[in-house]
């Protein structure tokens, strides 16, 4: 079957600038309709997958030839469920802001859509100048919807955050120049395509420095200590359904981005960085989890949550395990798809407490909203990553990958997997149990968010049933990602 | 023929207008020191021009003459402009690009 | 039909009975949900039978799909059905529909009656899932699970700040114990390459030699998965504050069954604890630790269902050794009468409480023994089987592990003699119990209840003392003794039946019949050879059962004969009553060692590390930078015309300069 991917990735764009064409009422639904086509269009891509059959559904087209710039677009094992997490993440989010009040609704939403195919666009791209061009282009959308539609000190925490990343991503470009420019052979054409840079190679001194300049990058979107400083307030500033996106999807690139470019084009210099990059992923566990039990803000616990699970994942990465990096895949899914009806269950909360997000205010609340409790129960614990939840499988997969290569990290790590379980337990008991707060009214969930978070819950449910559906799928992209830097490894440990 | 005095001439009108630009304050005065400028520049690049037999040079010199021309107009219209809105005609107490 | 679809039947009742109860809470009248509940495990415990009925020497696996697989990485969702785990589901459904039938009528008037049962399906559930499990990862889904549960029902009552308390203490502690199951596993299947036990067993026998290092260390990380499951030291410290659950709660899950999954652990990985004796013996050692520490703070705790808490880390205490001696028989045979007797002493409890208004403390209780007739036989059946008085269930059982242990010599001799020292202690306490709560004058309440009314004191937490919400229960407006609702009737005379005659599948020489049922698990055990001579088990029943009646003669001595002597007791020693009253100071240990490090390492993150280092060294450092930068670009432009014009002049000669200088 002929699957196009430029349809999906245009179709957001598409429909958000049909909806800025549309009547005022209308922008919304027109979003929503594009992103339940992405949706319906990714689960065609699922089933129609073949495991272990490589990159598919290429589109492969000349863009800017003087500088070699392609635009390829692929779907693999590694980026398949990325682009299925992004289309699924899109939809309850798109639906609960159209169910909402904005002023300038028509730009909210073309803003909406826009991230959405940034957001594809970063994951498909086939060409590392072309993944650049869309790793940027998911800033505008955000630094719009975070400044202009944000709370409180919502125009210093754009500022910080826009900072943050350009600063990073400039790194990267820099380095991403420097990759084509001195990969390119004598007498040869400079190229961008990921297929042809793997090929390619470059000096092994080269690689240690262009390695470290896109791990910065990668670090500050994902984010990692110490490059977290831009999160407490934009998490804070945001509105919630940008930060469930922020969260779940955005944070995933940078990520995604070391196993589909960093390692596959630069083994040698991923392995030279393996140790201080699993002593950053080690730290933020930690320093993630101790401060996510600390924070009184219902979102900065979830803020910093998301620093200890990125860590996780960053950990499996860089184990260089066939282990590791299949749960890193895994996690990525797993964190996306609970963070979302994480945020959205906090947008809940906060709306019977009368808008505080204080946990020492939000206590109580299951009273009258068993649906709710349960709900968030069940996602609190598959944050928490208990056993039985799909979180589990990967956690345990980056666990296994760490503790077999770099045992005293994976030791260090699982103290992680401990308190997570505080925090999160933490934030479920004084919201949904505890003394009743001062201005909480129970009441359960509306039909509306109930519509966005049950569908998700479901999905987290029927993968911790049966993992195996993503793990066999992702199975052959990862191993052959990881293979080389992994086997350079081997040979370092031999030596 | 020596191209060393086309040269000093040239040198020392350029001085004269450039201690001009930046000392005097009346901006008329200012932008006739800059004419003094560009017309020593435009006296060396004839001066080349002759010297080495080559179009070049007094292409150039015409091109500095209509830019000028254009400067000195808009930099006439400023002048003027200010004396419309009463302001003082004075470079010092033009500050207004300060950082 | 074959033992592994009776297998997934087991499972696949209480899964149905939680879905049919938690999707249906709008809908289910009064007290449906409850007999639903019931009849869901009602049908797990015939499917039970089914399996004991088909079950062979062999251990049946069957798979229903490929749950992870990658890398090496195998694992499926997978049952095995041997004597082992048909015996654990047998144990566990069987005690767990009791507890269901009491709960119908004991959780009543609570507001949250069908949540309250959909927890308990789910709970039995996990624990059927628990001991079926063919391969350590579905191992640890259930024993997460279960901890899940436990959680849920601790905090069931969720607007009291204890229950919350001490649910996240029960939590926490249990997610310690499956992280070391999870490094433990990690340590098996690096060196067998298996996940599924099969597997790891036999790789192990190649793998591994007698006491080599890795596996001890797999071994003490399942002990950790074990003991904070099974509240032995040192992790023992949330099976009391595990109380603040309703009681029926503390009957299943803390006492009769969840608790108990350590010692299945340990009987379940019984190869690798034979391979490495070291763990084994430490297990031993920490399980005869415990159980004595458990016994001494049972003696002076005044909280009821505290006292059986105490008592219930002690019997597993009994258990963990006679499963780390090799005396598996004898340890899964406690665990049976243990879950019999254990379950009927809370709800003998639940039922004092009842008729005291959710009044727990034993100073305040005395006399109930006319007032409740039915309460105060089955709670002193309960009780005599607790302290292994001569015939009862508890006798056989906790005296065939001490007389196993004797059996094995030398050192084991020591651990036999304080689990019989530990004997006359659990005697002493478990009478403490019936004296105080049912002898002496009778209090208000038990009058009333001669009477015909049952109390009605207004709802106060125990611990705090602060006003308890009646919207989420806390045992409801009403309460509900054995003595009015046949349901807690017809439960409590089962169990006081089977704690009466629970023994018989176990008397020495005679019957045996437990033993040989699970025979086929075991006999690859090297040490299934040793086995006490009979002369010898009947000498070690005989010890315990003097030291029983020594126990409960001098409970009656100290509480009805001469009542007023304990008071003066506790003044002569105070030291040794507040050293005792305070737990051994865990407690007080934890706070300094865990909790408050953590905290404070929070705060200092927040205030020092985000602050400082984050926002201040890197954030502000990258501001310091590009504002000095800019002051100087701003300090050049100064707005007036002259000094655009000399920098442009500057630089021209500076240019020229170059030029002059380069080219000469």
């Amino acid at each position: 079957m002929t699957v196009h991917l430029s349809i999906v990735l245009f179709l957001p764009l598409f429909a958000g600038l049909v909806g800025a064409l549309l009547p005022r009422g209308l922008a919304r639904w027109a979003v929503l309709a594009g992103t339940v086509g992405v949706l319906a269009y990714a689960i065609v891509i699922l089933a129609d997958f073949e495991s272990g059959g490589g990159l598919q559904y290429v589109t492969d087209d000349e863009w800017i030839s003087e500088l070699g710039i392609r635009y390829e677009l692929g779907i693999d094992g590694l980026n398949l469920f990325m682009v299925l997490l992004t289309a699924v993440a899109w939809v309850p989010c798109t639906l609960v802001a159209a169910f909402r009040e904005h002023d300038r609704a028509k730009l909210f939403f073309f803003n909406l859509a826009l991230g959405e195919t940034a957001v594809l666009g970063a994951f498909m791209a086939q060409d590392l100048a072309l993944f650049i061009v869309f790793f940027d282009l998911m800033l505008v959308p955000f630094y719009f919807m975070i400044g202009g539609w944000g709370t409180g000190e919502r125009v210093r925490a754009t500022t910080k955050f826009v900072i943050y990343t350009l600063a990073g991503s400039l790194l990267m470009l820099a380095a991403a120049i420097a990759l084509g420019v001195l990969s390119t052979p004598e007498g040869g054409e400079i190229s961008f395509s990921l297929a042809e840079l793997e090929r390619r190679s470059v000096s092994e001194g080269t690689q240690h420095w262009i390695v470290l300049l896109f791990a910065l990058a990668f670090f500050v979107k994902a984010p990692l200590f110490p490059l977290h400083g831009w999160v407490p307030e934009t998490y804070r500033a945001s509105p919630i359904v940008t930060i469930a996106l922020l969260s779940a999807v955005l944070s995933k690139v940078g990520v995604y981005g070391f196993l589909q470019i960093v390692l596959p084009v630069m083994p040698e210099g991923s392995q030279h960085w393996q140790e201080l990059f699993i002593v950053v992923a080690v730290f933020s566990i930690l320093y993630g989890s101790v401060l996510a039990f600390s924070q009184d803000n219902v979102r900065l616990v979830v803020a910093y949550s998301s620093i200890a699970q990125l860590g996780f994942i960053v950990l499996g990465i860089f184990a260089l395990d066939d282990k590791g990096a299949q749960g890193a895949v895994f996690q990525m899914l797993n964190h996306g798809l609970v963070v979302v009806p994480l945020f959205l269950i906090i947008g809940v909360i906060a709306a019977r407490a009368g808008g505080s997000e204080s946990l020492s205010e939000l206590g109580g609340m299951a009273f009258r909203a068993p649906v709710l409790a349960a709900l968030f129960l069940i996602v609190t614990f598959a944050t928490l990553a208990m056993p039985g939840s799909p979180n589990f499988v990967g956690e345990i997969l980056i666990l296994f990958g760490a503790l077999e290569d770099k045992f005293v990290y994976g030791l260090i790590a699982s103290a992680g997997v401990v308190l997570a379980a505080v925090y999160m337990i933490r934030v479920y008991q004084r919201t949904m149990h505890y003394r009743v707060g001062p201005a909480v009214r129970s009441r359960d969930i509306d039909p509306v968010n109930l519509a966005a978070v049950a569908p998700l819950v479901a999905v987290v449910v029927a993968l911790g049933v049966y993992p195996h559906f993503v793990v066999e799928r992702t199975e052959g992209a990862t191993t052959a990602a990881i293979e080389q830097a992994r086997s350079l490894g081997q040979e370092v440990a031999e030596r | 023929m020596d191209i060393t005095w086309y040269l000093v001439l040239s040198a020392f009108i350029f001085a004269i207008g450039a201690a001009g630009v930046m000392s005097r304050r009346n901006p008329l005065v200012v932008l006739l020191c800059l004419e003094l400028m560009l017309n020593a520049g435009n006296l060396a690049l004839i001066a080349f021009s002759r010297m080495h037999g080559g179009e070049a040079g007094q292409v150039f010199a015409l091109i500095v003459m209509v830019i000028a021309a254009c400067e000195v107009v808009i930099g006439l219209g400023i002048i003027v402009a200010m004396y419309r809105r009463r302001l003082p005609i004075d470079v010092d107490e033009m500050s207004e690009l300060r950082g | 039909m074959s033992p592994t679809e009776y297998g997934w039947l087991i499972l696949a009742f209480p899964l149905a009975g939680m879905l049919v109860v938690s999707l249906g809470w709008r809908v289910l009248p009064g007290r449906l949900p409850g007999w639903i509940a019931s009849a869901a495990i009602l049908g797990s415990f015939l499917a039970s039978l089914g399996a004991l009925d088909t079950v062979d020497a062999e251990s049946h696996v069957d798979s229903a799909w490929t749950y992870a697989a990658t890398a090496g990485f195998e694992a499926d969702l997978a049952i095995l059905v041997d004597p082992l785990s048909v015996f654990m589901c047998l144990v566990v459904s069987g005690v767990s529909f009791l507890i269901h039938v009491y709960s119908v009528a004991y959780m009543g008037g609570d507001h949250g009656y069908a949540r309250y049962f959909a927890y308990l399906n789910y709970f039995v559930f996990s624990m059927l899932l628990l001991v079926l499990a063919a391969n350590f990862l579905l191992l640890i889904v259930g024993w997460a699970f279960v901890g899940a549960a436990s959680y849920l029902l601790i905090s069931y009552w969720y607007r009291r700040t204890t229950a919350t308390y001490a649910g996240i203490k029960a939590f926490v502690i249990n997610v310690i114990g499956d992280v070391g199951l999870v490094i433990a596993a990690f340590l098996l299947l690096n060196e067998t390459g298996a996940l599924d036990y099969a597997g790891v067993f036999s790789g192990a026998e190649e793998a591994f030699s007698p006491n080599d290092g890795t596996l001890v260390a797999a071994c003490l990380l399942i002990l950790v998965g074990a003991f904070a499951k099974s509240a032995q030291l040192p992790l023992h410290t949330w099976l009391p504050d595990a109380m603040e659950g309703p009681t029926p709660v503390s009957a299943l899950i803390h006492a009769a069954t969840m608790v108990t999954a350590g010692v299945y652990l340990i009987a379940r990985t019984h190869p690798l604890f034979e391979l490495a004796p070291t763990a084994a013996d430490i297990s031993a050692i920490i399980g005869t630790a415990t159980l004595v520490f458990a016994a001494s703070v049972a003696l002076v705790v005044t909280d009821l269902k505290r006292v059986i808490a105490y008592s219930t880390i002690s019997q597993i205490g009994y258990m963990v050794m006679g499963v780390s001696i090799a005396a598996y028989g004898a340890g899964l045979f406690h665990l049976m009468t243990h879950a019999f007797f254990k379950a009927l002493l809370f709800m003998g409890a639940g039922s004092v409480i009842g008729a005291m208004a959710g009044i727990q403390n034993l100073d305040r209780m005395g006399g109930f023994r006319r007032a409740m007739p039915f309460t105060f036989l089955t709670f002193t059946i309960g009780a005599l089987a607790l302290a292994g008085f001569p015939l009862m269930s508890g006798w056989f059982s906790k005296d065939e592990i001490l007389a196993y242990a004797i059996e094995r010599g030398s050192g084991f001799v020591v651990l036999a003699v304080i689990g019989y020292l530990g004997a006359f202690l659990t005697a002493f306490y478990a009478f403490r119990m019936v004296f105080r709560v049912f002898f002496g004058e009778p209090v208000p309440e038990a009058h009333e209840l001669e009477h015909g009314h049952l109390a009605h004191g207004e709802p106060i937490n125990p611990l705090t003392g602060d006003p308890e919400d009646t919207d989420v229960g806390f045992p409801g407006p009403e309460h509900h003794v054995a003595e009015r609702s046949w349901p807690m009737k017809a439960a409590m005379g089962v169990l006081a039946v089977l704690a009466v005659v629970g023994g018989v599948v176990g008397i020495p020489a005679l019957t045996d019949t437990l033993e040989h049922f699970l025979e086929p698990t075991f006999e690859e055990s090297r040490y299934h050879e040793v086995h006490p001579s009979e002369g010898a088990e009947w000498a070690g029943l005989a010890a315990g059962g003097i030291v029983a009646i020594a126990g409960i003669g001098l409970a009656y001595v100290l509480y009805v004969r001469r009542s007023g002597i304990t008071l003066r007791l506790r003044d002569r020693y105070r030291a040794v009553h507040d050293f005792l009253v305070h737990k051994w100071y865990f407690d007080e240990l934890y706070d300094a060692l865990f909790v408050r490090p953590f905290t404070g390492a929070g705060s200092f993150g927040r205030r020092v590390i985000e602050t400082d280092f984050v926002q201040g060294f890197i954030v502000g450092g990258a501001t310091g930078v590009v504002r000095a930068g800019t002051s100087f670009a701003r300090a050049i432009q100064t707005g007036y015309l002259r000094a655009y014009a000399l920098l442009l002049l500057l630089g021209v000669a500076a240019i020229a300069l170059y030029f002059l200088v380069a080219s000469s």
